[in-house]
């Protein structure tokens, strides 16, 4: 403590009393400590709150549709009332009862003059007496004198044409697009078979007229359309582009069963060869130009060698039906035996009428239409009814609003799930405006369905733009563990010294603490 | 008699040209295929084989498909749609391997032999969609359909030399070109099973019978390519495939005899059955004591020709029977082009090089030919260090119409190619040299490619015969001397300065451990407490 050897007691400087010394300790850490938040904000994900209890909300809402029927006053005359009423608790009880009617409101009243009423008659389904059940354009049904008798029967072919029974609709029906390629094929099995058949008449069997009227047809015999009426009115849900293409050489993947009989020997297709038909190794069916869903369509001829071809039941035996279908792919029609067309190696739109019926029929089953009800026959039977197109439209609207629901529900989900996804604002609003459009739809029902199922698309496309933002998967790939890994050598390095200078002088000023309490 | 043989010759070759075509395909309207194999026995022993299979679509019926959809027959519908899509008048599209030797080999029949994949289009300039967009859609379409990375033939590489590849047809509408090359690229079994499904018979009859992926990979030069043409009739549509089998290799090194059981393992059992002509063409050598099997039917200018529709089944195999072992040819002989280019990257530098072309011209006349770069920004060309010496004496006045692009950064950072264009003049019977300095890319840490230290390919630099505007004509003065075609260089390899790919991680563990010696010094010189410790004596 003295000063005889000339050195200064380091005590006894200002920076070296133990205050001083704290204080330096102490400022380092509050920096440390007032640096986290900012460190933690600018190395956070943004993420917006979404929407998620109006996307629960949603999840529980169903559109119901007004149904509005009139009965024909004029034609029924006195028994309208009593019928209006019974038909009234009919419908609603088959509305409560069954899932398949719960989407549908329907209202039944008595109209005496319904020719006046030209406003309303968009939207409302006229029923008259006349001959025979059938329906006209626009939205009437027309019942024989036989299915009016009960207002029973009258429910249950109004039942059959608002709200069809489909059982398979589900799997079989592609999903909703607002464009489709129909993409037909022609396939011939083998290039080096003798019934190769080199070209078909496909434009005027799509436009379904004969343009090359060759000696051996018949005038009269006019080549009924298929697939243009089925278009036409269909368009105005999607739209349609048609190509085709014929291929030379289409083999299968697999061996048909021969099936020797006591008189003829033919070729099978087993229902498990049908899964596995579309050999789509071999086939150059799909183009890769755009990115809207197509539907196939094959006329598939058997090499000379594999003739007759047939498809088999279950117990192995062959059916008559030449065509089968692929659930949300396409249709398939197999043509055997072209004795008619004889060394022509040409199809014709005569030869196709068949093919191409079929082919229609497949088309309107793939796109969700539905028959009519059994009994009910069409004034126009090529066209599809008003009241087949209404139910068209309606499903898919429903489709579409229940595709929506789930889509934003999966993405509020897995923002949840994920706690390294951001959510930016575009996100969201994408989120907010689907269900803005959902609310739309919802407001809608009673319009004419085409406004509900422009809504519905809007709300569809919104809710996958969303799903598909590529800013949600930004730092989904690089996660905070690579982040600590690179700066540990850093961060522990520092760490040390400031955590143990920390103890040390915590130890100190304890033990000075116990000194001057002893004291 | 002389007269009455000729006379019986030229009744024979009318009545087999008319035989040639396969009448049953008259039930296609608007739409022809045919197909064509000449085998060329080249002097080394090695034999040439080109496939082209030819489809012509009328105008027709291409401008039916635009009110009623697209409806194809013998025209492959994924490539329709892909000339609609992006309203293609003209696209080249080829994948070779290996470097095609113009000096032993003349000049081969298709003259896109540049090596790796090479794609050029000319796609109409309209206001729906900018050229870059169809040029971008393009690419990927046709790398999803030939399953080739033509994805990678990106603005990094794309140029518009439009006077080195013009369009052949003369359309209304404006259009414009989109070039680009990628030495890299391989060709294998992968490109060739999609480029077969676009042939009518596939690979079940026809001459598309002896594509074995097998044999044709194995060959010592081979290529795919696809061309496609707006023509005044409609739209032509090639699908070619060449290769350079050596059957002296195959044999054990001995003989040259060759058929097609050699060649492919395969021989044609059936005939394509809506091809409208399908023919063998085999080109003779004169002045050699040869056989040929089986018979062939005529003799068009030194070929013998085969119709595959009338002669199936059908194995070619052509013999030199009083030769005991093939003798190669002298190193000196005459070369079959007038022009032998060579190419090179000198400098052992990683910074600095020097690129050196040399054209010799083998012919009595002087040539006058095109030269054209395209090269990724790998490398800068130096203008003014550039030199034109003929036997060791410069020469500025043999090169003219000179062009450089240097490359300019796009709008997403990276970089277009720099194009060199130039008309040359080379002198009878000697050779010029063309120098010029290079500088190598230093590439940011992201750019390299896996196996970085492979290096770079630099694409084949192209001689193209040039046009006189004066004249309107292409190289017409002297065709038998002068450059026919276009013609490749082999590509070349460079090494750039390649970083140690673990240096990052290096550098973060450095800097740390230096600025935690400087806080720890610091922090403990400011926390430090000093006390005296007396020495006890």
């Amino acid at each position: 403590m003295d000063a005889s050897h000339g050195f200064k007691d380091p005590q006894s400087l200002s920076f070296q009393r133990p205050i001083i010394r704290r204080l330096i300790l102490g400022s380092y850490w509050v920096v440390i400590l007032f640096a986290i938040p900012f460190w933690w904000r600018l190395t956070s994900i943004e993420r917006i709150a979404l929407p998620s209890s109006r996307v629960h909300a949603q999840l529980e809402k169903r559109p119901v549709f007004p149904v509005n029927v009139q009965l024909d006053g004029s034609s029924f005359q006195g028994r309208a009332p009593v019928l209006a009423s019974e038909l009234s608790d009919l419908l609603a009880q088959s509305t409560r009862t069954s899932a398949r009617w719960s989407d549908l409101d329907i209202h039944v009243t008595i109209d005496q003059n319904p020719a006046v009423d030209n406003q309303t008659a968009r939207s409302v389904y006229i029923v008259a007496l006349g001959n025979v059940t059938v329906v006209r354009h626009p939205r009437h049904l027309i019942l024989s004198q036989h299915d009016a008798s009960s207002a029973a029967k009258i429910a249950d072919i109004l039942m059959g044409l608002l709200a069809p029974e489909a059982p398979s609709r589900v799997q079989r029906v592609v999903q909703y697009a607002k464009r489709y390629r129909l993409a037909f094929t022609l396939l011939n099995e083998d290039v080096t078979s003798d019934e190769l058949i080199y070209n078909w008449d496909i434009r005027a069997a799509l436009a379904g007229k004969c343009r090359c009227l060759c000696a051996h047809i018949p005038l009269a015999e006019i080549v009924p359309d298929h697939i243009s009426p089925v278009l036409s009115r269909l368009n105005v849900i999607h739209d349609f582009v048609i190509e085709s293409q014929v291929q030379f050489h289409a083999p299968l993947a697999f061996e048909p069963v021969q099936i020797v009989s006591e008189n003829s020997t033919f070729y099978g297709l087993t229902p498990g060869d049908l899964t596995v038909f579309v050999n789509s190794a071999e086939w150059t069916l799909s183009s890769s130009v755009s990115e809207d869903p197509v539907l196939h369509f094959l006329l598939f001829i058997p090499s000379s060698s594999r003739q007759p071809l047939h498809i088999l039941d279950m117990q192995g035996s062959p059916t008559r039906h030449a065509v089968f279908l692929l659930p949300q792919w396409g249709g398939i029609y197999i043509l055997n035996h072209l004795k008619h067309v004889g060394t022509r190696k040409h199809l014709t739109a005569v030869d196709l009428s068949l093919v191409f019926s079929a082919f229609a029929n497949q088309l309107s089953a793939l796109l969700g239409v539905s028959d009519l009800p059994h009994g009910v026959k069409s004034e126009s039977p090529s066209t599809l009814s008003d009241w087949q197109l209404d139910t068209v439209l309606r499903h898919r609207a429903l489709e579409n609003i229940v595709g929506t629901q789930q889509t934003l529900h999966s993405i509020v989900k897995l923002v949840d799930q994920i706690e390294n996804m951001p959510v930016d604002e575009t996100a969201r609003g994408d989120v907010q405006n689907a269900l803005t459009a959902l609310d739309q739809a919802y407001r809608t029902t009673a319009e004419p369905p085409l406004t509900i199922l422009h809504w519905s698309r809007e709300a569809l496309s919104l809710a996958s733009h969303a799903f598909f933002n590529p800013g949600m998967l930004a730092l989904l790939y690089f996660p905070a563990e690579h982040k600590y890994a690179v700066y540990t050598p850093l961060f522990a390095s520092i760490a040390v010294p400031l955590v143990v200078a920390l103890g040390r002088e915590l130890h100190a000023w304890r033990r000075e603490h116990r000194t001057t309490a002893g004291n | 008699m002389h007269w009455g043989g000729a006379l019986f010759t030229l009744c024979l070759s009318a009545s087999l040209a008319a035989s040639y075509t396969n009448n049953v395909p008259s039930a296609i309207s608007g739409e022809r295929y045919n197909e064509d194999l000449f085998i060329r026995p080249l002097l080394d022993g090695r034999v040439a084989t080109t496939f082209t299979f030819t489809t012509d679509l009328l105008e027709d019926v291409l401008r039916d498909s635009e009110s009623s959809g697209q409806h194809y027959t013998l025209f492959p519908l994924t490539l329709g749609q892909i000339l609609e899509e992006y309203s293609i008048a003209e696209l080249h599209l080829t994948l070779n391997s290996g470097k095609w030797d113009y000096d032993h080999w003349g000049y081969p029949d298709d003259p896109s032999v540049g090596t790796g994949a090479e794609l050029w289009a000319w796609m109409a300039d309209g206001p729906s969609s900018t050229i870059d967009e169809r040029w971008t859609g393009l690419r990927n379409a046709l790398a999803g359909l030939f399953c080739a990375s033509l994805g990678s033939l990106d603005m990094r590489r794309t140029s518009s030399p439009s006077t080195v590849f013009p369009i052949s047809s003369s359309p209304s509408t404006p259009h414009a070109l989109r070039y680009a090359n990628l030495p890299s690229e391989n060709v294998c079994t992968e490109n060739l099973t999609p480029f077969v499904k676009l042939l009518p018979c596939k690979s079940r009859a026809g001459l598309a019978t002896l594509l074995n992926p097998q044999r044709i990979f194995d060959a010592d030069w081979h290529g795919l390519n696809i061309h496609l043409r707006s023509t005044e009739k409609g739209t032509e549509l090639k699908l070619g495939v060449q290769a350079v089998f050596d059957p002296v290799r195959l044999s054990g090194g001995r003989r040259r005899d060759w058929s097609f059981r050699l060649l492919f393992d395969r021989v044609i059992h059936n005939s394509c059955s809506v091809a409208g002509s399908s023919v063998v063409r085999v080109q003779v050598p004169d002045g050699e004591s040869h056989a040929l099997s089986p018979t062939f039917v005529a003799d068009d200018s030194a070929a013998a020709v085969y119709n595959l529709i009338t002669q199936v089944p059908l194995d070619v195999s052509m013999s030199w029977p009083y030769e005991h072992t093939f003798q190669y040819p002298r190193v000196h002989q005459s070369r079959l082009v007038p022009l032998s280019v060579q190419r090179t990257l000198h400098g052992s530098s990683q910074i600095h090089g020097l690129l050196f072309i040399a054209l010799t011209n083998n012919g009595q006349n002087d040539i006058v030919v095109g030269y054209f770069e395209n090269l990724p920004a790998l490398v800068t060309l130096w203008m003014h260090t550039m030199e034109i010496k003929v036997d060791g004496v410069k020469r500025d006045d043999l090169i003219s119409n000179v062009t450089y692009h240097p490359h300019h950064v796009l709008a997403n950072g990276q970089k277009s190619p720099s194009t060199f264009q130039a008309t040359l003049t080379i002198p009878a019977a000697s050779t010029l040299h063309l120098s010029m300095e290079v500088s190598r890319a230093f590439l940011k840490y992201t750019e390299h490619p896996p196996d970085a230290m492979r290096g770079w390919d630099l694409p084949p630099a192209i001689l193209f015969p040039v046009c006189d505007p004066t004249m309107g004509i292409c190289n017409m003065r002297n065709t038998s001397t002068d450059v026919r075609g276009r013609m490749y260089t082999p590509s070349l390899l460079i090494d750039l300065p390649t970083p140690d790919f673990s240096m990052p991680y290096n550098v973060i563990i450095f800097t740390c451990t230096l600025i935690t010696l400087i806080f720890g010094s610091i922090f403990n010189l400011l926390t430090r407490s000093w006390v005296i410790v007396r020495v006890e004596d």
